[in-house]
């Protein structure tokens, strides 16, 4: 045993994905506090006390990047190294840049967080950060691209597997999407303030280009590469279909380019702009499915597991959510559809079934799989992680519940026209209408937190054995790989 | 352990392994999933052919789909499928519904509208529509106003008239109150006396001598209150100074104030700074003048006017 784990840390850099992994719970809880915070301020108002730091405006850009860039980012960050030295066999290819990426990643989401508080941002939905941040990201962003693909060269595996390719096109992508949306004009060298290098329509198409690619990229690619990994490996069973992944990964990297200006209907965009955005999204309902098909079927055979393995309990609830905001979000990609969705809690909702219930459930599951492994040791306890579940799992299903209720209720209320050809209900009316929703929105989010903070404990709890009692349990398969 | 020892117990898998147990089945593409994504693939191409969708060398394919809408020089127009388009069409719907009453509209008394149902209802309707989006940022939703910073338009009191006419020329050109500041003016002693004459009006047990004293003060050239409020204190429509002696309050909240002491408080705050904040913007230019007739009658209505 010994012997083993003294090979492994040789031969794999674990150290870089201990740090992420912490570094993404402890972003979760709070990104996800933040969250809970603004969904209260919407229901209850006096909550911004009058305190510009804290105000929604501030903290909501402060939420989104803290979720999705803090604990999403930072899964991504220590699955993907992981990942990739494991199924390559091999090391990271430098353990300096690889360790710059941790410093350099988890500054840009401290200097971005406290900086949106300041009010310093470019209004640029998920890429508020403003310039000298955004050069920090592109700076660690090359490093991590090269880190991933110096690694796959020096790989002693003949194949690359294929949540490998997930996590290339996921950092290809960024690479692109964020360069490209982020071209701006300082209003001086020694200020934050700059403005983007486009204008009107044009400004906005790349912007939802962007938009919806990183929902694209960051938010469903990468975690697919997730999902890759860890589904056969807590399942104990092959990959489902290896045609089906390379279709799915290819139909996808090609669909998903093309259909940010559906953010865009009944805009100043060209209605053409937008109707092929609408049928690219119809077209790419099937391709999304494919990865859900190849997880899920990965578990025919052993669904006994999923009563007596709550991570794998995440792991396919997590695919389920995938697939069913997969399936809703081409339906609002539709015109019509669109026509009564557009501007209301509906997308809110849709968002959240993707953020709460796919990519945090998958990273839960992955991070409750790995983490016990890279530290050596056993999960804390077991039984927080199936409390964790349920609390997750109540808390986006009132969720999104909530909004969809809400987002359909607006939408009726501010189309309603009466007989004499008025508008039947002012906004207003439709904002009172709300705060019921808001309610149980927060609360909904109140559950959801309360599950982050119990991870939080376990795997504060369980890195705590890991270090005391080192080489208790061996750390997987190491030794015996491609023997 | 080596792949092909692999293969002979799983036929199906791909023959590559990775970290040690890591395997690929290469199940077929599932038929469903196939016919569903080239149906999706149909309905995308159908898509097109209705709505404008491919760009092609400086225009478009513009789809089969049309729209006719009638523009604002009454002529009718059919163009292919496009937003804006749509926009006017449903416009269009909305405005010849409402048409043959706001051609009543202009042709009625406000004293006609208000009587007639039909019209009344109608001027419910659009006159909620109206004040929602246009007078209840300040008058707040109803009307209910806020003391501090907007009248109450649902009571019978009217700063500057409650005649149809009077509500139409507040509407129509705005109103701007002002009380000029008494600080350096009045002494604290002074402005208390004020005070207690003021809520001995309504009956609040202040001290009488005080109140006297401030009752002189108001009809003195020292304060020169009367000139603007009135001998009587009920205030000046045509200036828009309030009633002194109602329990009615815009600026200092005297309901709220617990003690006299407090209400004393409430109201010399008022006299020390004066007020200018009491702006309504003209609304004419902005709404027609049909529209600020409907909301005439609209306003009229939630206070029972005069």
């Amino acid at each position: 045993m010994t012997t083993t784990e003294i090979g492994s840390n040789e031969q794999y850099n674990f150290d870089i994905v201990r740090r992420f992994s912490f570094t993404a719970v402890l972003w979760g809880l709070i990104g996800m506090s933040i969250g809970v915070w603004i969904a209260s301020e919407l229901a209850w108002p006096f909550l911004n006390f009058d305190i510009p730091y804290i105000t929604f405006s501030r903290f909501r850009p402060a939420h989104t990047t803290t979720v999705i860039f803090g604990f999403g980012g930072s899964a991504l960050f220590a699955t993907s190294y992981y990942i990739v030295q494991r199924t390559c066999q091999a090391r990271l290819v430098s353990d300096f840049l690889a360790n710059f990426t941790f410093w350099g990643w988890t500054a840009a989401i401290a200097l971005a967080d406290v900086s949106y508080m300041l009010g310093y941002t470019q209004s640029r939905e998920y890429a508020e950060m403003e310039w000298p941040i955004d050069i920090l990201v592109e700076v660690v962003w090359v490093a991590y691209m090269a880190v991933f693909i110096g690694t796959i060269m020096k790989r002693k595996q003949p194949h690359i597997y294929v949540a490998n390719w997930f996590y290339l096109s996921f950092i290809l992508a960024t690479a692109l999407l964020h360069t490209f949306n982020n071209l701006a004009i300082p209003i001086s060298l020694f200020s934050m303030k700059s403005y983007s290098l486009f204008a009107g329509t044009q400004d906005a198409m790349t912007q939802w280009w962007y938009g919806h690619n990183a929902v694209g990229f960051f938010l469903t690619a990468a975690f697919l590469g997730m999902m890759y990994y860890f589904v056969p490996k807590q399942a104990g069973r092959p990959i489902y279909s290896y045609r089906l992944s390379i279709v799915h990964f290819w139909a996808l990297s090609f669909l998903y380019m093309w259909v940010g200006a559906h953010h865009l209907h009944w805009t100043a965009l060209p209605d053409w702009t937008s109707t092929l955005a609408a049928t690219f999204s119809i077209m790419l309902l099937l391709p999304s499915w494919g990865g859900m098909i190849n997880g899920i079927m990965t578990l025919s055979g052993a669904w006994d597991k999923l009563r007596t393995d709550p991570v794998m309990r995440f792991l396919i609830v997590a695919l389920s959510f995938y697939g069913m905001s997969t399936f809703e979000g081409p339906l609002m990609a539709l015109k019509d559809v669109n026509a009564l969705s557009h501007y209301t809690d509906w997308t809110v909702g849709h968002v959240h079934s993707g953020a709460l219930g796919w990519v945090a459930m998958v990273s839960f599951g992955s991070l409750y799989h790995m983490i016990p492994r890279i530290w050596n040791t056993k999960i804390w306890s077991e039984k927080l992680i199936g409390i964790h579940f349920w609390l997750a799992t109540i808390g986006v299903l009132l969720y999104i519940t909530a909004m969809w209720i809400s987002g359909i209720t607006q939408g009726l209320m501010w189309r309603a026209f009466d007989q004499y050809g008025n508008l039947q209900y002012s906004f207003v009316e439709s904002v009172a209408a709300m705060h019921p929703l808001y309610m149980m929105r927060a609360i909904g989010g109140m559950f959801y937190v309360s599950g982050m903070l119990l991870m939080v404990i376990n795997v504060m709890m369980t890195i705590r054995q890991g270090n005391n009692a080192p080489v208790q349990v061996p750390s997987g398969n190491l030794s015996v790989a491609g023997a | 352990m080596s792949a092909s020892k692999q293969q002979a117990h799983v036929p199906q898998t791909t023959g590559h392994v990775w970290d040690g147990d890591l395997q690929e089945y290469n199940n077929p593409l599932p038929n469903w999933w196939l016919m569903a994504f080239y149906a999706s693939v149909v309905f995308a191409v159908i898509y097109w052919f209705m709505y404008p969708a491919w760009p092609i060398a400086g225009t478009f394919t513009t789809g089969f789909k049309t729209i006719t809408y009638v523009n604002n020089k009454g002529v009718e127009k059919t163009v292919h499928w496009n937003t804006r388009a749509l926009l006017l069409q449903e416009t269009n719907e909305a405005v010849k519904a409402q048409k043959p009453y706001f051609d009543k509209l202009s042709s009625m008394s406000f004293e006609q509208i208000a009587k007639d149902p039909e019209m009344n209802s109608f001027v419910l309707s659009a006159g909620k529509e109206l004040f929602s989006d246009n007078c209840a940022p300040c008058h707040q939703q109803g009307g209910a106003g806020k003391v501090g910073f907007a009248p109450n338009l649902t009571d019978d009191d009217w700063l500057y008239g409650g005649h149809f006419s009077e509500i139409n020329h507040t509407i129509t050109y705005g109103r701007h109150g002002y009380m000029p500041p008494f600080a350096g003016v009045l002494t604290d002693q002074q402005m208390t006396e004020l005070a207690d004459y003021i809520l001995s009006f309504e009956k609040y047990p202040v001290n009488p001598a005080s109140a006297e004293a401030g009752n002189q003060l108001f009809h003195s050239e020292t304060a020169a209150c009367y000139y603007c409020h009135g001998a009587d204190a009920k205030g000046r429509k045509v200036i828009g100074s309030a009633n002194l002696t109602d329990s009615i309050w815009l600026w200092a909240n005297v309901p709220a104030a617990k003690t006299i002491a407090d209400k004393e408080a409430a109201i010399k705050t008022v006299i020390t700074g004066g007020l200018n904040r009491g702006v309504m913007p003209t609304w004419q230019g902005r709404l027609s003048t049909d529209q600020i007739k409907l909301l005439t009658v609209y306003v009229h209505d939630l206070g029972g006017g005069q």
